[in-house]
């Protein structure tokens, strides 16, 4: 299926996201990154980097990104956050190196942004494309 | 009739267990909530105390969290088909 088959799209909507989308994509890992002194977070970074799958599959629904591979990175990114605080939270290697708190905060600070984005993205894909290719709606 | 009897048996029990829990109600000290802001940026050099929490104090919280959200995402994968696994009028493909 390529673009040809696909009913017409709104211009607006197509030019308007199609502007936004660098900038959600600044405005996500912004969030994320200093999400250990402003508002935010990983949560918070992750849902707007999972906006970008939405506006993608707004302006052009095709379903060819393999939403089975983005889970098997989750996945990676979810073991990594359960094994980053066991190594050095719990074990208190934090505790005793002050200077790398910063780091650390910074570091689950991204991986729960990546999981969470990818996550809501997988969640989103197969919501969107469960009914199959083309069924799409248009303003 | 039967309806109507649960549904006031059901009230009765929630307006019975929250005047007991109300009765034995405690002012408790904030002792947890002072310590948290008082020390949270010595304790983990951040300036957001909502990320102190989340990712120092309360860890074990935050990633059994995380794992919830994992949880979600199989039961969804589960019951939900992909459009590979249809046939074009919308039923199962047989595996195989």
């Amino acid at each position: 299926m390529n673009s040809a088959d696909l009913p017409d799209q709104s211009l607006i909507l197509e030019v308007v996201v199609g502007f936004l989308y660098p900038f959600m994509l600044m405005l996500g890992f912004f969030i994320i990154v200093n999400g250990h002194h402003t508002p935010g977070g990983g949560f918070q970074g992750g849902s707007i980097l999972a906006a970008l799958f939405i506006a993608r599959y707004i302006i052009f629904p095709v379903h060819d990104m393999n939403s089975e591979r983005m889970h098997v990175f989750q996945r990676v990114f979810l073991a990594l956050i359960l094994i980053t605080p066991m190594l050095l939270l719990f074990t208190g290697f934090i505790h005793r190196n002050p200077e790398y708190r910063s780091l650390y905060l910074l570091i689950m600070n991204v991986l729960i942004g990546l999981q969470v984005g990818l996550e809501l993205g997988v969640a989103v894909l197969r919501f969107a494309f469960f009914e199959g290719v083309g069924k799409t709606w248009r303003l | 009739m039967r309806t109507l009897l649960s549904g006031l048996l059901v009230l009765a029990m929630f307006i019975l267990v929250i005047h007991v829990s109300h009765l034995h109600a405690e002012a408790h000290e904030p002792t947890l909530f002072q310590y948290v802001t008082n020390n949270y940026e010595s304790d983990c050099h951040t300036t957001n105390a909502v990320t102190a929490i989340l990712l120092n104090y309360r860890m074990y919280d935050t990633m059994f969290e995380v794992l919830i959200l994992l949880t979600a995402i199989i039961g969804m994968k589960q019951f939900l088909p992909s459009p590979d696994e249809l046939t074009p009028d919308h039923r199962w493909r047989k595996k195989g």
